[in-house]
């Protein structure tokens, strides 16, 4: 789960151009949207987007996406159930 | 009159603002390095600016300077600026980039590259950053052209509440940077004439060899 983790904060760092933040920096707790990492809508399709293309996964039911992109270690723990990368 | 109270001119290879060149101390690379450079020499705490796209960066880094240059308040709401920005290739540069993640074999449309496939969010940017809640457009033209820049500013304040504009080229395409940004402002004392000579002695003379200073100007 540890590997997961910091594998989900490079690839987040990268992907919405988090230029000035290193993994360290990210709390695996911490709210992802408004507090914590700050990050928008747009942001948030960006994740969406992220989670198909490197772990194969299709959120198909909107209303749980609020509770999966909650922190790095909800998300974590999403991909670790239904991913296949 | 119509007076240019500052400005700043980004090319490939020069940065110039109110006709001091390197106003942050030389900066390496090209292309999105240089602009990141640029941000870095600034010592700017804006994490957004890595989000944007190169026109908007562009943009937005010419407009910090000359903001900067005159201490203006980005606290306060403002609706007496009013934004007026042009170039040639529009939003292509990025459009291209969002393209790139259209591809058949690899269709992942990146909707962080798509909010900024139109030209005029470089002027949301700036306006965002700045509090500025006046009036903002932005204009396509085959090339530069000095003449339309002067009517648009004119056009701009023919709002009564508008009292100075932020305007300016901006164009950013395969890595190119041609920008020229300027402060604007009716009835102003100081600062050199807004006029058609002097915005083109601005585009044209990128490297700051003119000193428009010795002029009318005065900082």
């Amino acid at each position: 789960m540890e590997h997961m983790i910091l594998d989900l904060k490079k690839q987040i760092i990268e992907v919405l151009n988090l230029e000035d933040m290193t993994p360290e920096d990210i709390d695996d707790n911490a709210p992802l949207f408004v507090e914590g990492l700050g990050l928008d809508s747009i942001d948030a399709l960006e994740l969406i987007v992220l989670m198909e293309k490197q772990y194969s996964i299709k959120l198909e039911d909107p209303g749980k996406s609020k509770e999966i992109f909650r922190s790095i270690a909800t998300m974590a723990q999403f991909i670790q159930e239904n991913g296949t990368q | 009159m119509m007076k240019i109270l500052a400005y700043c001119r980004i090319t490939n290879d020069s940065l110039l603002l109110n006709g001091t060149p390197d106003p942050v101390g030389p900066v390496q690379g090209a292309g999105t390095e240089r602009l990141t450079a640029i941000y870095r020499a600034m010592e700017l705490k804006y994490p957004k600016f890595h989000k944007m796209d190169n026109l908007s960066k562009a943009g937005f880094l010419a407009s910090e300077m000359v903001l900067k240059s005159l201490s203006y308040d980005t606290e306060t709401l403002d609706e007496s600026t009013a934004l007026v920005f042009a170039n040639s290739s529009s939003s292509l540069d990025n459009d291209m980039r969002f393209q790139a993640t259209l591809d058949k074999e690899n269709y992942f449309p990146s909707p962080a590259v798509f909010v900024y496939t139109l030209p005029n969010i470089v002027t949301g940017e700036i306006a965002i950053r700045n509090k500025i809640h006046g009036e903002t457009s932005f204009f396509i033209m085959k090339s530069f052209n000095a003449e339309k820049m002067h009517i648009f500013v004119e056009c701009a304040f023919a709002c009564k509440k508008i009292t100075q504009v932020l305007c300016g080229w901006t164009e950013y395409l395969n890595g190119h940077c041609d920008v020229l940004v300027m402060m604007v402002r009716k009835d102003a004392a100081k600062g050199f004439d807004f006029n058609i000579s002097n915005i083109n002695k601005l585009y044209f003379d990128p490297y700051g060899t003119h000193d428009f200073r010795s002029e009318k100007a005065d900082y």
